[in-house]
């Protein structure tokens, strides 16, 4: 279950950035805020 | 997403970075970068673009619709502890407000910072509120609907 003020579920997933594809986790990102967003697919209007 | 993009700096500076994810595959992120996304902001989105194979991360998150197979627009913010501070989730014909999020990456922030409280509007330099036992009751004394 994902609740305010619970832990976030860490995950780990492969990502395209900066023209690279590279596996990231969650947990990386430990120490900064995360904007996590999940969008319903590429090549959508919105 | 490329809304995102042209406030990304600004995120940057709160400390906060932006991971978007969907069950599309690398390459397809990859090609929709080159093919599209370029074209509305130079060089494509500046964040990383993830893949959630077979909505695995959606459903840990409770957003992946099993019927359209793909996850639906929801938007989860996590503070530097891994804790989730914010969740929102849209239709999916409807678009999301970055500088709403912005503003509550800010308030979220404002209230780890202080241990006060930011009534309903709260921007940076507006009023804050501080919990305390005398002001239930009396918050109409201090602060109105105009102020939000």
């Amino acid at each position: 279950m994902v609740r305010v003020g619970k832990p976030a579920p860490d995950f780990e997933a492969k990502a395209y950035v900066n023209g690279e594809i590279k596996k990231i986790k969650l947990s990386d990102y430990r120490g900064q805020w995360v904007m996590l967003y999940f969008y319903p697919g590429d090549f959508t209007f919105v | 997403m490329t809304a995102v993009a042209a406030r990304y700096a600004e995120i940057k500076s709160l400390g906060a970075e932006v991971l978007a994810i969907s069950v599309d595959s690398p390459y397809t992120h990859k090609a929709w970068q080159e093919g599209e996304l370029s074209k509305m902001v130079p060089g494509g989105l500046p964040y990383p673009m993830l893949c959630d194979a077979g909505g695995r991360v959606g459903e840990l998150y409770e957003v992946y619709d099993e019927e359209g197979g793909v996850d639906i627009r929801g938007r989860f913010l996590i503070d530097p502890e891994g804790a989730v501070q914010a969740i929102e989730v849209l239709a999916p014909a409807v678009g999301r407000n970055v500088v709403e999020m912005i503003r509550q990456i800010k308030a979220c922030q404002y209230v780890q910072k202080t241990g006060e409280v930011t009534p309903s509007g709260w921007e940076p330099g507006k009023q804050s509120l501080k919990p305390e036992t005398e002001m239930a009751g009396k918050v109409c004394e201090i602060w109105a609907p105009e102020l939000a």
